[in-house]
């Protein structure tokens, strides 16, 4: 009987989300603040302080910001405390590259997990020093 | 003289004119050029329901939902060092023809935008709009030096790398050589 409701529950889930529908979780992350063009297609190394204004750039320009958890796992940010606008966000950033743990929502779709974030618990500022084994990326200044 | 090598190198890259209006490889790791149609979309109302008008008026992330209703979020458009929310907020809703490239890389396959026109047949633009934008907001011609180097050159980035510094330790601070 348990098994028969538990399927037919999951049916009715699966006709309720739809096809493309993201699946949502509640977390807690802690990770480096990260460009995530750059990481993912590896056109330059991509972290801490060798890829600081590299980043903020890349944030001026819209490109999505991202967390790097400590499995790294990438999580684009769509929202920050509240903050929708997701493009060039002020608070985004202030805090690249920077070490952070925030609490929010996880949503995984086609293969692209996505943040909304809710609280920033804490900021360590820049932790992952590269810059003295990379140099400043990608121009050497 | 490397630094002005890499920098011409680098604005080439996403500067050089197309005649075929089709994207040019970038070299990326597990790259695939290539073109469909698609419905412009706010990734974040499209996820939470959170929808505000016009796919928030270029101020959010904007992806394409492909003809099997795959979300594709676009990270990249051609101009350095920029994303797609400038190409795409023109056709919020709408269905277009984007021409770009796949890559593949820690089993995350992400776009970067070249090209696009409405479906089935507007006109091609290349993904270029956000640098017509920036140099209208900052009073320049989008052929200067300035533009070409909106990055170095954005009041808003100067200001932030005047406070953090460079590497982001502080004003002045370099990496040790």
């Amino acid at each position: 009987m348990k098994s028969i409701v538990g399927t037919i529950f999951g049916a009715m889930l699966t006709l309720a989300l739809g096809a493309g529908t993201a699946a949502v979780e509640r977390v807690t992350v802690t990770g480096e603040v990260i460009d995530t063009w750059c990481y993912l297609s590896e056109i330059m190394f991509p972290l801490g302080t060798a890829h600081h204004q590299c980043a903020i750039w890349c944030a001026a320009g819209g490109i999505p910001v991202g967390l790097l958890d400590e499995d790294e796992r990438v999580y684009i940010i769509l929202s920050i405390e509240n903050d929708s606008d997701n493009v060039a966000n002020p608070t985004m950033l202030e805090i690249q590259s920077h070490q952070v743990t925030v609490e929010g929502e996880v949503f995984e779709r086609d293969g692209i997990t996505y943040l909304t974030i809710d609280k920033l618990v804490n900021d360590e500022g820049v932790v992952n020093r590269t810059a003295d084994a990379y140099g400043i990326q990608p121009f050497g200044e | 003289m490397k630094k002005l090598l890499l920098t011409a190198l680098i604005a080439a890259l996403f500067t050089l004119p197309s005649t075929a209006d089709a994207a040019q490889g970038w070299g990326l790791i597990n790259e695939e050029i290539v073109r469909f149609d698609a419905k412009v979309v706010d990734v974040l109302c499209e996820l939470t329901g959170n929808c505000p008008d016009n796919c928030g008026g270029g101020k959010r992330q904007l992806g394409l939902i492909d003809a099997s209703g795959k979300l594709i979020p676009v990270f990249k458009n051609a101009v350095a060092f920029a994303g797609g929310a400038a190409e795409l907020i023109d056709f919020c809703g709408k269905t277009v023809t984007a021409d770009g490239l796949f890559t593949t890389n820690r089993e995350t396959t992400i776009f970067a935008l070249q090209f696009i026109r409405e479906a089935p047949d507007g006109k091609w633009r290349k993904a270029n709009r956000f640098l017509n934008r920036w140099a209208e907001t900052n009073g320049v011609a989008v052929n200067s030096n300035m533009a070409k180097s909106w990055f170095r050159n954005d009041p808003r980035v100067k200001a932030l790398i005047a406070a953090q510094g460079k590497i982001g330790l502080g004003p002045g601070v370099l990496p040790v050589e």
